[in-house]
């Protein structure tokens, strides 16, 4: 509401009312997976105490928050936006409609598939895919795929076109969500059964569960961006890349607070930082905010660094 | 300084708390007192006196968040016993799901269509309603739905089948005891209100993911409800007089209840079968999160890539099939009892 009287006011060429100065109403994304969890509840304490924000939290997910923007132009600032399972981003941006801001995890995620650590000390051929297809029953003789509907699922299912997982007696087990991934993986670390399939990192998951990387062979750019479109004429087995985790604003929050944009733009975590904190708190059963509060507490030159003059200052009380 | 720390130090027991003060995760809250310091809390306020509350003033008190790791563990601790009973007895619902859903896939089209248009005509004996339902078969194949669509009815029929199969007996045993009531009524409510992942989670630890039984239990469960209901309910409507009737010529209790109740109760049961054919439906999108083959499969796909088409079209698949199991049901319903009015 408040947001609107103010872009009503300035349409009508009034001067801001007094109340606007600083920073107004902000509304971020906050994704459904733990490390998400964490960079909107630094962000949202770094905005509300050091530039005095109100923020308000959007649950979303990527391509819901993507045609949110698309459609309304809100939520305002979009946070660890995993952009190479989202085509509809680079429109975006090219659009002029979102700005990218930052790689909110600097590293960049890891995607790929894994076998539990326990497999691969006792049979080391488990880390590499060779070693599995020769040997189907080290990971129990079962792929635990994407759910319909993910980008890695198109590229599973297209690199497997290649391997003949199901003639080599691995059957391909397709999940309904991603719960049900994480659950079984969980249930088999429970039992100390082999599992194979395709995860990411940095999550909760792989925080708490040691977890090898399958050797597929090397990442090939152009065989990897044939798997991942539906109708590949020549699929070929290709590692994962890099996958981008972007920070982004839409153009106008750029315009109305560019202070903001600015200090979103700085808010980056390592991998390393990121699975501390995560792993951190699967030992404490700790929540995402209290994982974020862990987070300030403990990097505290870090943090400071992203801040502006007057923020710090609003902040010194925890900075020294 | 809050109240409840000035409370446990009054009543002398700083030196009990104090005892062995682990390390807890900061919260936000208390963060946040970080950055305002100086202006310490008023003590006038005073916060609720919970768990975590009381962890603050008194490190000897146990957090929520101690609580929710017991009853994980708690639970983790009885997985290896539970499975051990569960897993044997709940099988036979994994082989009849398959096989369900292998007979529905193996059967060519032109064998299973008119095999499943002659089944309406012999349940409803209605033209109107098997024209229906053949040109809804014909439309599902032309969109090129006809597999899921099938695979959904299969699970649908497998599931409703053992829902009747348990549910009509329970609502016996319920409908001749008012204990049996008392006892099955919270338990029916909580049926209907547990949110379906809070079970589904928690079997997937018992049983592999790849079991159909996980969807098929979480059917079932939810749908199972309505008949047991309105097979309780419908028993206890029977006129008074008819069983007086009965009693006076000596009727058994058993032949009272197959020659007189179960008759008399039968548009009521057959109600409840139909409800739990429209429940079962209900959840065939939320089955689909745990693996279940069909049209949830692409409504899922079509709200994770915000493919519209594809969602609305397999959500109207759906919707096809509720009215067609709808009329069916109904139809079936009026034949058996004429004077049952159903709109």
């Amino acid at each position: 509401m408040k947001r609107l009287l103010l872009t009503s006011a300035f349409a009508m060429g009034l001067a801001a009312p007094a109340w606007a100065e600083g920073c107004g109403d902000v509304t971020i994304t906050q994704m459904d997976w733990a490390s998400a969890n964490v960079v909107t509840s630094v962000a949202k304490f770094l905005m509300e105490q050091g530039y005095g924000c109100s923020v308000t939290t959007v649950p979303s997910s990527t391509p819901t928050a993507l045609t949110s923007v698309a459609e309304t132009g809100i939520p305002d600032i979009l946070t660890e936006l995993w952009v190479n399972t989202a085509p509809a981003y680079a429109e975006l941006v090219a659009d002029g409609k979102l700005i990218e801001l930052a790689d909110v995890l600097s590293d960049g995620g890891i995607e790929g598939w894994w076998v539990p650590q326990y497999v691969v000390d006792a049979h080391p051929e488990a880390a590499t895919l060779d070693g599995i297809l020769a040997n189907p029953g080290l990971v129990g003789r079962r792929f635990d795929n994407c759910p319909d509907g993910w980008g890695c699922r198109t590229v599973n299912d297209n690199m497997n076109r290649v391997i003949d997982m199901e003639s080599k007696g691995i059957e391909v087990f397709n999940h309904g969500s991603g719960e049900t991934l994480a659950t079984a993986i969980a249930s088999a670390y429970a039992d100390q059964k082999p599992w194979f399939g395709f995860y990411w990192a940095p999550t909760a998951i792989l925080g708490k569960y040691p977890m090898v990387q399958v050797d597929v062979g090397a990442h090939d750019a152009e065989l990897h961006n044939c798997n991942s479109s539906k109708d590949c004429a020549e699929p070929g087995v290709s590692a994962y890349p890099r996958a981008a985790v972007k920070t982004a604003a839409t153009t106008d929050f750029q315009q109305r607070e560019p202070a903001i944009a600015e200090l979103m733009s700085n808010i980056s975590f390592t991998n390393d930082q990121m699975n501390g904190v995560l792993a951190w708190m699967e030992d404490n059963n700790a929540s995402a905010e209290e994982g974020a509060v862990y987070f300030l507490t403990n990097n505290k030159d870090q943090w400071s660094g992203w801040l502006n003059d007057d923020a710090r200052a609003k902040l010194t009380a925890i900075l020294n | 300084m809050t109240s409840y720390e000035k409370l446990f130090d009054r009543l002398g027991l700083r030196d009990w708390c104090d005892a062995d003060a682990a390390d807890s995760p900061m919260s936000m809250a208390q963060l946040l007192a970080q950055t305002n310091e100086g202006n310490a809390e008023s003590s006038g306020t005073l916060p609720f006196p919970s768990l975590d509350t009381l962890h603050e003033a008194c490190n000897a008190f146990p957090q929520t968040r101690d609580m929710t790791i017991s009853v994980e563990q708690g639970f983790l601790s009885i997985k290896d016993s539970l499975k051990f009973v569960l897993d044997p007895l709940t099988q036979p619902l994994s082989w009849i799901l398959e096989g369900a859903l292998f007979t529905f896939m193996a059967t060519p089209w032109w064998i299973l269509i008119p095999l499943l248009v002659l089944a309406t005509w012999l349940a409803t004996r209605t033209v109107s309603i098997t024209v229906f339902v053949a040109s809804v078969f014909l439309f599902f194949g032309v969109i090129d739905h006809l597999d899921v669509a099938l695979q959904t009815l299969s699970i649908i029929f497998v599931c409703t089948g053992f829902s009747v199969l348990f549910g009509v007996p329970i609502g016996i045993m319920m409908s001749r005891s008012d204990r049996m009531q008392q006892i099955m009524l919270p338990i029916l409510d909580m049926l209907q209100t547990l949110p379906s992942f809070v079970y589904l989670i928690p079997l997937i630890f018992l049983f592999s993911v790849t079991e159909p039984k996980l969807y098929g239990i979480a059917i079932i469960l939810y749908a199972i409800v309505p008949v047991i209901r309105l097979t309780d309910l419908g028993i206890r409507l029977v006129e008074k007089d008819v069983i007086e009737a009965a009693d006076a010529f000596g009727m058994t209790d058993r032949q009272k209840l197959y020659g007189v109740q179960l008759p008399l109760a039968l548009p009521n049961i057959m109600a409840g079968v139909n409800q739990t054919i429209m429940m079962s439906l209900a959840m065939v999108v939320i089955a689909s999160l745990v693996s279940a083959p069909g049209l949830g499969v692409l409504v899922l796909r079509g709200i994770r890539n915000l493919e519209l088409g594809v969602g609305l079209v397999a959500g109207f698949g759906i919707v096809l099939l509720a009215v067609v199991l709808d009329r069916c049901s109904k139809a079936a319903l009026q034949r058996i009892d004429p004077t049952h009015k159903t709109d």
